[in-house]
């Protein structure tokens, strides 16, 4: 622990150098130029961004996008309550209430409980992340390659089965993400799977093209063909952005509940920012004194789930640090951002790379702070650029992702993998199937395979391995939960009705 | 029949989820037919793909049951527009075309003309008829573009025309 915190300070000694801090400081202004523009995440983001992994050095890099990571938040709650348009899935709730109080003439209000409840939340997520992690990883050492199959299972269950409205098709993307990610090289023997005998498909498809095509490309030739694109139009924002004795007052425990909500979803794969968001929501509403607010317009239902929204986010990046296993988009991206350095994240990180680990952790309370700095009193600034045509919003957005799909290799093949993605991301769209578990099948499904490999090798081709031993056992058995559980729910709830 | 009871939208979506099952019976062929190196190893390189293919072909199944029961998939409650309004696909074809210009384009015209066509060619689609004024933002932004990541990042992008002219 002691030793940890040392660790810490030597991180925010790397942080506090002119070009780490200048690095953050454009990444939180990137960030929530992200988060406030409608059609890019922080994950197509930082995926837009990762050529320059080619020439900045590892932690300037990595600061830079730990602070998109955060500003893209911050952004997407801007966009939530001013605009109606959510910017990202964490922020679908933050419209609900965020959008009422602005109309009602309390942007500012809004705006002020959805910053500071971010940093709040950020802040003590952050701190239990850079003491939670360490622990973690040591943990992680003891657990054998079946143990590891058995967590990726888990998490291609709770990505797949718990983000958007059904089940089917959050498998449905699972299965094609699993199927790109098969594409290529085997690891062990070289045998070439899916090639159609094309020679650059031999190293496999690259993880940033699918991830911009998929937002970048897909969005947009959807939104092309949905052609009901309106210019948004932005409310007023009357007075200061600051909240007042009796909103600090209603927001304060909505802020550490959304907390203490959003970090476990986060570090356990529960799939996504929608499931802690709309249990904070639930949450302030069956506490408040004040229901008959909530629909109107209630400051709890901002608070709250935009403290759950940031505390997952950090979360996430607990088992994508210590487990090397990401659970979410934007953790993906990271994971990759790490890769692009040679770095694998994993158990061996905090000893590897002690560094470029702390370094990231420190960035991440820096990045926290200048955005609470930056983002309020900047806030009329960021409201003007939604004011940009979104017909030159798109052409950008669309030639920036090619531009980073073919940056990467200087490969027009890439090219060609990003034309195709980005027409399966809009027949996702189209059918309603959630995009992240394909990302997440295309890049853990390679190294299940691995672990799958590895833990048959162990036993010499006893199957019985992959259950033996109690942690598998113990993680199988939450699986179990995790699929049951809702259908055991919902039939208790029709009973229930019944009678 | 029970085809004519879908609506366009329906049979649609059933062809969209008949795709899932064929790319699964797709890649267990193709793994049949893998070339193995030396099978040396203990899991074989097939093993896995055949798993992956099954649960392809299996999840791709339970959507043809999902979509013939009637259940549609809805887009996600972020997508900003209407649903149910029918699809556009002249616009839609425009946007794929401006991609597929850029990707032709690039190694044989450089990358401020491919950029250009893109970028001129998304605004379009999306409704934007100043054609003149359109045409100058573009190649202020392929320029913008090309410069700070040829110049600024070091990042080497075909050049195509200009080759020579900017070192």
């Amino acid at each position: 622990m002691g030793n940890n915190f040392a660790m810490l300070m030597d991180g925010f000694q790397t942080v506090f150098t002119p070009t780490n801090l200048m690095f953050g400081l454009l990444g939180t202004f990137l960030g929530t130029l992200v988060g406030v523009l409608p059609g890019i995440g922080p994950a197509l983001a930082i995926g837009l961004l990762l050529p320059i992994t080619l020439t900045v050095n590892p932690t300037s890099a990595l600061i830079m996008f730990a602070a998109i990571f955060y500003g893209a938040m911050y952004g997407g709650s801007t966009t939530s309550i001013l605009l109606n348009t959510p910017g990202e899935s964490g922020s679908v709730i933050t419209a609900l209430e965020g959008n009422k109080m602005a109309k009602a003439g309390r942007a500012g209000a809004a705006l002020a409980t959805a910053a500071i409840g971010s940093f709040v939340a950020g802040l003590i997520a952050t701190i239990l992340l850079a003491f939670g992690a360490p622990v973690l990883a040591e943990f992680a050492l003891t657990i054998q390659p079946a143990g590891y199959l058995s967590l990726i299972i888990l998490a291609f269950a709770t990505v797949g089965t718990l983000l958007g409205t059904s089940r089917i098709r959050g498998l449905i993307a699972l299965a094609m993400g699993l199927v790109i990610g098969l594409i290529g090289a085997d690891l062990q023997s070289g045998a070439l799977r899916l090639t159609f005998g094309n020679l650059n498909a031999i190293d496999g498809i690259e993880t940033v093209t699918v991830i911009v095509a998929i937002f970048a490309l897909g969005e947009t030739l959807y939104l092309a063909s949905r052609h009901t694109i309106v210019q948004a139009s932005v409310m007023q924002i009357t007075g200061k952005a600051w909240m007042t004795r009796e909103d600090f007052k209603r927001s304060w425990k909505p802020w550490l509940r959304g907390t203490a909500i959003g970090f476990p979803l986060g570090v356990i794969p529960a799939g996504g920012s929608e499931v802690p968001t709309f249990l904070s929501y639930g949450v302030e509403k069956a506490l408040s004194k004040n229901k008959d607010e909530f629909g109107k317009g209630a400051i709890e239902g901002v608070a709250g789930p935009e403290a759950a929204n940031n505390a997952n986010a950090a979360g996430v990046l607990v088992p994508m640090l210590a487990l090397g296993l990401p659970t979410s988009a934007t953790a993906a991206v990271v994971l990759v951002a790490f890769q692009s350095f040679n770095i694998q994240p994993g158990p061996m990180l905090f000893q590897t790379n002690p560094e470029i680990v702390w370094g990231l952790i420190a960035s991440l309370f820096v990045g926290n702070f200048l955005l609470l700095v930056l983002n309020l009193p900047l806030i009329r600034f960021w409201v003007l650029l939604l004011k940009i045509p979104s017909h030159y919003l798109y052409a950008g957005i669309t030639t920036f992702a090619l531009l980073g799909a073919y940056a990467l290799n200087n490969s027009t093949f890439d090219l060609q993998v990003a034309l195709v993605v980005g027409v399966i991301g809009f027949l996702f769209r189209r059918f309603g199937v959630p995009i992240t578990p394909l990302i997440i099948g295309a890049i853990l499904g390679p190294l299940s395979e691995l672990y799958f490999k590895r833990a048959l090798q162990i036993s010499q081709g006893d199957w019985g391995i992959l259950v033996a031993g109690t942690f598998p056992k113990v993680i199988y058995g939450v699986l179990i939960l995790v699929i049951i559980g809702p259908v055991v729910w919902k039939f208790k709830k029709s009973f229930a009705v019944k009678k | 029949m029970i085809l004519n009871k879908l609506s366009k939208q329906g049979k649609g979506e059933l062809a969209f989820a008949s795709s899932f099952f064929l790319l699964g019976v797709f890649v267990a062929w193709d793994t049949s037919k893998m070339d193995i190196p030396q099978d040396n190893s203990i899991v074989s390189p097939q093993t896995f793909p055949y798993m992956v293919a099954g649960f392809a072909a299996l999840v791709g199944l339970g959507l043809i049951i999902d979509v013939l029961r009637g259940n549609h998939g809805t887009p996600d409650g972020d997508e900003p527009g209407d649903p149910y309004t029918p699809l556009n696909f002249k616009t839609m074809g425009v946007v794929a075309a401006a991609i597929g210009m850029h990707v032709i384009l690039l190694e044989i015209a450089g990358y401020v003309v491919a950029a250009s066509v893109c970028f001129w060619g998304v605004a379009y689609a999306f409704g934007s008829r100043r054609i003149l004024k359109d045409l100058l933002i573009s190649l202020v932004f392929a320029f913008v573009v090309y410069f700070s990541f040829s110049q600024g990042l070091n990042i080497n992008l075909p050049s195509g025309f200009f080759e020579g002219i900017f070192k």
